[in-house]
């Protein structure tokens, strides 16, 4: 187990780089001068000031010495400056990402308790009331987009009820809508998951030996059937924590929630460059940790699985 | 000015890169002396900006930033909501009769926020600050009269030679070339004073959190994308502001219109913009209330017709094209009214040169006299006119609409290309355009010459060896009359009479159709006159944070 995880963080490295590689191609050989213009206006700037940016930023050198200093300073946590505010990327982007990461995080807890108890209770009560409502309504809540259903949260619990605050100060209050629009989907997503599973455990062999051996309803359903079926669930919701960060760009510009979500769209308007290649090199690495962390679950949870 | 092209403007979003003037905020004209006159002090004033590129006089350009920099900092003389230019901190100007040297004298005994003396050096300490090559300042061109100002662009010294400081209360500006209104550039935010304290351009505890001489100062420092708080200066040296606080968010750009508005709607704002389809219905809810603004500000919108070459050649073609636009159908239809149709070329809001009315093919279509012109000027039905806009910018419905109008009165074939605005601007400048282009403009400082000079004097054609225009005068428009007319203005000393000679060269220019006008920059507010007196919108379209009393 502890090769196989020196050996996924090996494989984290490659991908980092090929990462960031790709990128800084993409982003380096587009045409237009990153400093060229003012950053998100059609301004555009002296020559001698551009010359001056271009000194400062290193614009001058060719592209491979760019990378190459990208890459060097990468290793030791450095992730460069940005172009807007002649900041350390890491400096602005800190904040930002414990930010995302609380959002992220309380999104993914509304996807678990809400999302695998629906499914549950839908599987459980098949076809009753309940199951069918809880179908109409995650269905429902996958089809709206997110961007839609946080423009009306918004309107209805912040301008009209004013159960909310507006601007997002960083109290639990202020997380709870944005939280809410970027869980929606996944935690519909989950609950129907949850529930084909579990239908699919219920009619599991094992499951009517626990019945025929008379165990009670309670150990049947937390010990056989909720372990069994919470696998698939468990690597929807490894993947789909990196995706939030997709999710987080809409939510987190309705709310004005100050995360990397924010930080990346910015950035993309702004042609600021080290932000954009700050972003995406932390959400990889995040991404592939992440996934590493499922596997070893599955095999925590499933000790038929074994990790090599 | 740069910047005014940013094609914003017409759909009420950010406006970035206003890069107009200011400092200080402080009002002469209500005469109430210290924080407790007439209106009530106290109060917290909230509202949302977008992220400004900066809050240092040093950088500070764009709408945004001036908001924050012009409470921290009072330079020599400051602009009016109105177009006018007041003193600020200057007890006296004079000015050369050569117009090339300026003397100044400054306010004795007022302070920096953390002690030091607001005196001449002061001065020239930020406007070098500025002008360093290492400072990579975008509007270090503000200085550029300034003598001595191309050797410390090119890093060749310190401190720029036309600056001296007679005695400690005298700033002497010799310039490099006559300028009889140099004092009206000094409103521009570029030229405040700093302090000691301020270090050079790059101090990054100074840029965050500068210490100025304003009626407001810094409460922590500046929270990127995240607010800043300003809380009110109780040693000013002019005239104390009444806000205890001014708490300004920093919203998306994205996202900040709809922001803004929300937060106006649920009290937790005092001062809003509005995005485009809630205008009328803002409009129904809250000016019956007293809560709405609308003004004409500083900047103009236009359709630029190239004039050396084209369809566009004859001054009748363009005539023609003027009084084939129903400006008021597309204010109405496309803008729901609320925008005011233009018929100059210098904004309203310069009252002392305003003259309403003077294009006389922009008050009312006329398709007959449209029809007639054409055939005059040489545009027969079924010409090809180009006609080019920017796109992202929401000027695509009213393009359409000028060119259907265009269409259905002269018969002509218009071709209309969207561009992004960087290759429209690549086209415009090209030898051999023709036809017309969507245009827009906005003054650095108050004064007519900055929209005459740039956008129609020959010598801002600029043509480089491949016949590119490089100058802000993209429509080619040279006349001799007209550029006699601005010269003789630039070299008159008094107000009075440089104003008389811009309002004829601005009639020159329109009788020529070297520009055609087709709606003002109209800019709308929601402000909260329950809680709020004298609030009103100043040059830069802010808040006159440093005026708003409590009721």
């Amino acid at each position: 187990m502890g090769r196989y995880v020196v050996r996924r963080l090996g494989q984290l490295v490659v991908v980092v780089l090929g990462a960031t590689l790709i990128l800084f191609a993409c982003l380096f050989v587009l045409p237009g001068d990153p400093v060229g213009q003012i950053a998100g206006s059609d301004k555009a700037r002296d020559p001698a000031v551009i010359e001056q940016l271009h000194k400062q930023y290193g614009l001058d050198k060719p592209l491979v010495v760019q990378y190459g200093t990208y890459v060097g300073k990468l290793v030791t946590g450095d992730l460069g400056t940005d172009y807007t505010q002649s900041r350390p990327v890491a400096e602005i982007l800190e904040p930002k990402l414990v930010n995302t990461a609380k959002l992220a995080v309380f999104a993914i807890a509304i996807d678990i308790v809400i999302g695998v108890s629906v499914g549950v209770v839908a599987a459980m009560r098949r076809y009753s009331i309940w199951d069918v409502s809880a179908t109409f309504v995650t269905t429902l809540a996958i089809g709206v987009p997110s961007i839609v259903l946080g423009m009306l949260m918004q309107r209805l619990f912040v301008v009209e009820l004013g159960w909310f605050p507006l601007i997002a100060d960083g109290s639990f209050k202020s997380m709870v809508l944005p939280a809410v629009t970027l869980a929606i989907i996944d935690a519909a997503l989950v609950a129907q998951l949850a529930r084909s599973t579990m239908l699919e455990v219920l009619r599991a062999d094992y499951v009517k030996t626990a019945v025929a051996k008379g165990l009670s309803r309670r150990t049947i359903l937390f010990r056989h059937i909720l372990r069994n079926s919470v696998i698939p669930v468990v690597t929807y919701l490894g993947i789909s924590f990196g995706t939030l960060l997709g999710g987080a760009i809409i939510t987190e510009t309705i709310f004005n929630w100050n995360g990397i979500g924010l930080a990346l769209i910015q950035a993309i308007q702004q042609n600021n460059n080290p932000i954009i290649v700050g972003v995406v090199t932390i959400s990889v690495a995040i991404f592939v940790l992440l996934n590493l962390v499922v596997d070893l679950l599955y095999a925590a949870l499933d000790p038929r699985i074994r990790l090599s | 000015m740069r910047g005014a092209r940013s094609a914003k403007w017409v759909a009420g979003a950010i406006v970035i890169a206003l890069a107009a003037t200011a400092c200080g905020g402080s009002d002469d004209n209500s005469g109430n002396s210290g924080g407790s006159g007439a209106g009530k002090n106290g109060g917290t004033f909230r509202m949302g900006i977008t992220e400004p590129v900066a809050i240092d006089p040093y950088n500070a350009q764009e709408s945004e930033g001036i908001l924050v920099t012009d409470n921290l900092f009072t330079g020599l003389y400051e602009p009016t909501a109105d177009g006018q230019v007041v003193p600020a901190l200057a007890t006296s100007k004079k000015a050369s009769s050569d117009g090339k040297t300026w003397t100044f004298t400054i306010k004795k005994g007022t302070k920096f926020t953390n002690g030091e003396p607001v005196d001449a050096q002061a001065f020239i300490r930020g406007w070098n600050r500025v002008a360093q090559k290492s400072a990579a300042s975008d509007v270090a061109y503000h200085m550029a009269g300034i003598e001595g100002f191309d050797e410390i662009q090119a890093g060749k010294s310190k401190a720029m030679s036309g600056l001296s400081a007679p005695d400690p209360y005298t700033l002497q500006v010799k310039l490099s070339s006559p300028d009889f209104e140099f004092y009206i550039k000094t409103t521009h935010t570029v030229f405040s004073p700093v302090p000691k304290a301020a270090g050079d351009a790059h101090n990054k505890a100074y840029n965050e959190a500068p210490i100025g001489n304003g009626p407001f100062k810094m409460q922590g420092k500046w929270e990127h994308n995240k607010s800043i708080t300003l809380v009110r200066n109780d040693s000013y040296g002019l005239k104390k502001a009444h806000l205890d606080k001014v708490q300004i968010d920093i919203l998306n750009a994205n996202n900040g219109v709809t922001l803004e508005y929300q937060g106006f709607e649920s009290g937790q704002y005092d001062w809003a913009r509005m995005p485009t389809p809630q205008l009328p219905a803002a409009k129904a809810k809250y000016e019956p209330q007293g809560e709405w603004i609308q003004e004409d500000t500083n900047g103009m919108n236009y359709l630029l017709p190239i004039t050396d070459n084209g369809p566009m050649k004859n001054p009748k073609a363009r005539l023609a094209v003027s009084y084939a636009i129903d400006r008021d159908a597309i204010i109405k239809g496309v803008f729901q009214g609320m925008m005011t149709k233009s018929t100059t070329i210098l904004p309203p809001v310069f009252k002392d040169v305003y003259q309403k009315d003077l294009c006389t093919s922009c008050v009312k279509q006329d398709k007959a006299k449209a029809k007639q012109l054409a055939r005059e000027g040489g545009l027969k039905p079924g010409t090809t006119i180009e006609l080019g806009y920017n796109t992202g910018s929401g000027h695509e419905e009213w393009i359409q609409a000028v060119k259907q109008q265009l269409e259905d009165v002269l018969g002509v074939k218009v071709k209309s290309t969207g561009k992004p605005f960087a290759e429209l601007l690549a086209d415009q400048q090209k030898p051999g355009a023709t036809g017309l282009y969507r245009f827009a403009w906005g003054a650095d400082y108050p004064t007519p010459d900055n929209y005459l000079f740039p956008l129609l004097d020959t010598a801002s054609i600029n043509k480089d060896s491949s016949g590119k225009v490089t100058g802000d005068n993209r429509g080619r428009y040279s006349s001799k009359q007209f550029d006699a007319l601005v010269a003789k203005a630039r070299s008159t000393a008094d107000q009075a009479g440089r104003n008389a000679l811009y309002k004829q060269a601005e009639k020159k220019a329109l009788d020529d159709m070297a520009l055609i006008p087709l709606w003002n920059r109209t800019q709308l507010r929601l402000v909260n006159t329950k809680k709020f007196a004298d609030i009103r919108m100043d040059f830069h379209e802010n808040p006159n944070l440093a005026e708003i009393s409590m009721k």
